[in-house]
């Protein structure tokens, strides 16, 4: 798995592993790097991505294993890009992308066949497909009025080869 | 019905509001840096869950045998790659282990993949129930047969992660070897 140096090109290895407790007292006093609140999510499931050769995150998400057999689904509940990597002038490339891939393998390496869900909002519903290939599934409820956004089988796949072969 | 609001997950002090990130980035940024939380409601999460419930079910219907196939090898391909690259050793997932899972899920018996390997069946057999070490030669041949989606290094590295082991575990080869060194180093570096 690599990013991209934007200024030079040059692919780097990352790594995706576990938050740890020390990890998010470092996010939580980092305001200006991570909009969110991550501490409340403590107990749940996070991962950060970081360079091979560095400590800094660069990266978060939070992922919610449905293991029943009627969903059996892996759900990316959050998912954030350090602050200074999320526009045109950011260093590193493909680190969002790189964590959804992530949760297409953790999908398959489960057991849930590549199947990844997350909550789209509206102005991403077009987005999403074209960037990921992720599937618009307009079923929706009362809490959920614009469905899901869905991956699995061979877009799950093609996330899996390009952003971490 | 209550919908959490994700402005109240972003940290009341920091810097930027969602307001301010959908200004700033464009939506093709947002996508590439962000998913929003849903709701957080159980009840509103419930009926979510069932909506998607319904959806997975029409489309694991639908599943065709190859792509569950392949499904089951990916899953088995990622347990080996994960547990080559941790520190933890397990007796449990030796090599015959592995391999009694690749043969499993391509629905094959024993006697049928040693054919199509070209392996005899009781060499396999006493692989798979570790009483013999894998050649070289199968090792290849079953990078070969799976179509090199389980590389022959993948295969190794299994393998080297049971010698690593046994090399710092196993005290009656370091005893029965001691007798052989007559002179060694008498200093640590």
């Amino acid at each position: 798995m690599t990013l991209t140096n934007c200024a030079t090109e040059e692919n780097h290895e990352a790594v995706i592993e576990p938050i740890t407790a020390k990890d998010l007292k470092i996010v939580k006093k980092s305001k200006d790097r991570f909009a969110f609140d991550w501490s409340i999510y403590k107990d749940q499931e996070v991962y950060k991505l970081r360079l091979k050769t560095s400590d800094l995150i660069l990266g978060l998400m939070c992922l919610i294993d449905h293991a029943d057999p009627e969903t059996n689904a892996i759900e990316i509940e959050l998912l954030e890009v350090s602050t200074e990597n999320t526009r045109s002038t950011k260093k590193w490339d493909r680190i969002g992308c790189c964590l959804i891939a992530y949760a297409c393998r953790e999908s398959f390496k489960r057991g849930h066949g590549g199947h990844v869900f997350l909550t789209p909002k509206s102005y991403l519903l077009e987005v999403y497909p074209q960037k990921y290939g992720f599937i618009h599934v307009p079923m929706t409820s009362l809490a959920r009025p614009l469905g899901f956004m869905v991956a699995f089988d061979e877009i799950s796949r093609k996330l899996i080869k390009k952003y971490l072969d | 019905m209550t919908i959490l609001p994700v402005v109240e997950l972003i940290k009341s002090d920091c810097m930027k509001s969602l307001k301010d990130i959908e200004k700033e980035l464009t939506p093709e940024e947002i996508a590439e840096s962000y998913v929003f939380p849903g709701a957080k409601d159980k009840k509103d999460r419930k009926e979510i869950l069932d909506v998607y419930r319904d959806y997975r079910k029409k489309i694991s219907s639908k599943q065709s045998a190859k792509n569950k196939l392949i499904a089951e090898l990916l899953q088995l391909k990622f347990l080996i790659e994960d547990y080559v690259t941790t520190d933890n050793y397990n007796a449990i997932y030796h090599f015959g282990y592995f391999l009694k899972e690749y043969i499993s899920r391509i629905e094959k018996n024993n006697k049928e993949f040693a054919g199509e390997i070209d392996v005899a069946p009781t060499e396999l057999s006493q692989v798979i129930n570790k009483h013999r070490r894998p050649t070289e030669k199968l090792i290849y041949r079953l990078e070969l047969h799976s179509n090199r989606n389980f590389p022959a290094l993948l295969w190794f590295k299994v393998l080297e992660k049971e010698r690593a082991y046994e090399l710092t575990h196993d005290k009656r080869i370091i005893d029965s070897e001691k007798k052989h060194v007559k002179q060694k180093l008498e200093f640590s570096i």
